[in-house]
């Protein structure tokens, strides 16, 4: 089946298998590099991007789901070459250990502090749980995370 | 009507719902969140024909009554977030899903079919006596949660309806629900308990409903202590008897998660931990 969606706010087209994750176009037919393969389960987070704002995992995710929508990654969130205050928090932070679990880590706490500007620990530890960083490196990520909060 | 019978379909309606599903019976997987179904696929368990995605059908809702709550099939689990009229069993097993986009993704309908150490939502709905809304070519029919489960992955739903809506009539005035996972803010689950209580004006049971997931596929009721603890004021001896009965008749999970015996003592204490706060007035 022919699906399009935008991608990081351009327009795609492309074929995709019924049974196809999303995950497998972004990366493997779209090139997309930020999207990784940790678990294929919905434990890691690796794999995260916003659809319509929205996180999911776009490992459980079918490409059929996101005909007509709009899909954000990481990458769309610089402007004009302009990190972000999370990204430069990450960066400053050193919160990016190998880099493998960063893209999610960011696009979850985006789509926390855009519903929530001003987490708990206990409601930022409860949203972060389906993202996990291998080189447990939290520390720095959740430090990075404390520094963005307006509390 | 078109006869493709291969592809992504995502209708609109019940009713398209039905006809694509007696069109491909079991060529098609259902999908609702995606969190339980997609895996199946990508583990290659299942190789489907056609996909019936739910993601445009109107289930997405929750509907207070005076004395009912109706909750759409698909609604996902952060929409019944941060709502303080649902009974406290359902918000407290709604809580202890981790993760942003895990409660985004997976869907009130959907954690009824998923087997443990999933099913925490199902678990709550038991200790509420929630009644499933099924939808069929013939027409409507409602099931009590706790005789929809009739053996692991096996289900008292025709295969021409599907699951609409999860209903609660009449919710217990007291209802609770705690869960034993192995650290401390994800993981699978290990035990969890649901109760749901009335009592009369002399502190006696009067509705006992005690709901335990995670020991076995399908979370089930534990009848014999309902009925151990219906009728009677809640002591320290009666909980403390009623808690030696949780898994009578049970063959529970024994696996590398957690032992069937670490189980069973760990829902005790769920169980207890529950009565000894309702009795202490929490």
């Amino acid at each position: 089946m022919r699906i399009r969606f935008r991608l990081d706010g351009q327009s795609v087209e492309v074929d995709v298998k019924h049974t196809e994750t999303l995950l497998r176009v972004l990366k493997d037919r779209l090139g997309v590099g930020s999207v990784h393969f940790g678990c294929g389960e919905g434990s890691c987070g690796a794999c995260i991007v916003l659809i319509d704002g929205r996180p999911r995992y776009s490992c459980l995710t079918l490409a059929g789901y996101v005909d007509g929508k709009e899909v954000s990654t990481v990458a769309a969130l610089a402007r004009d070459g302009e990190l972000t205050e999370i990204q430069k928090a990450f960066v400053e932070n050193n919160a990016a250990q190998c880099g493998y679990c960063t893209p999610g880590m960011i696009l979850i706490v985006r789509a926390l502090l855009e519903k929530n500007p001003s987490p708990s620990d206990e409601e930022l530890f409860d949203a972060l749980a389906g993202n996990l960083c291998r080189c447990t490196g939290y520390v720095p990520i959740i430090n990075a995370i404390r520094s963005v909060i307006k509390r | 009507m078109s006869l493709i019978t291969s592809g992504y379909f995502a209708p609109v309606s019940v009713r398209e719902v039905l006809s694509l599903k007696r069109r491909l019976r079991d060529k098609a997987l259902i999908v609702a969140g995606g969190t339980a179904a997609v895996q199946l696929i990508s583990k290659m368990i299942v190789e489907p024909q056609a996909i019936i995605s739910l993601e445009k059908v109107p289930l997405d809702y929750v509907k207070m009554r005076a004395n009912s709550v109706e909750i759409g099939a698909t609604t996902p689990l952060a929409r019944l977030i941060h709502r303080k009229d649902l009974p406290d069993a359902l918000k407290k097993a709604v809580e202890s899903i981790h993760g942003l986009a895990l409660k985004d993704m997976a869907t009130v309908g959907g954690n009824i079919f998923t087997p443990a150490p999933a099913g925490d939502i199902a678990t709550a709905l038991l200790s509420l006596d929630a009644v499933l809304i099924l939808r069929g070519a013939r027409g409507t029919r409602s099931v009590q949660l706790s005789k929809f489960y009739r053996g692991p992955l096996q289900f008292n739903i025709k295969p021409d309806e599907i699951l609409t809506a999860v209903r609660v009539n009449r919710p217990p005035r007291m209802s609770a629900f705690l869960k034993q996972t192995p650290w401390k803010y994800s993981g699978p689950t290990i035990a969890s308990v649901a109760v749901g209580l009335d009592l009369d004006k002399n502190g006696k049971t009067r509705r006992a409903m005690v709901a335990l997931g995670g020991l076995t596929t399908h979370p089930y009721r534990a009848k014999k202590v309902e009925k151990m603890i219906t009728g009677k004021k809640l002591s320290e001896q009666l909980i403390e008897g009623a808690a030696q009965h949780l898994t009578d008749g049970v063959e529970v999970i024994d696996d590398a998660l957690a032992s069937s015996w670490y189980r069973m003592r760990v829902a005790e204490v769920l169980f207890k931990r529950i009565l000894y706060n309702i009795t202490a007035g929490g």
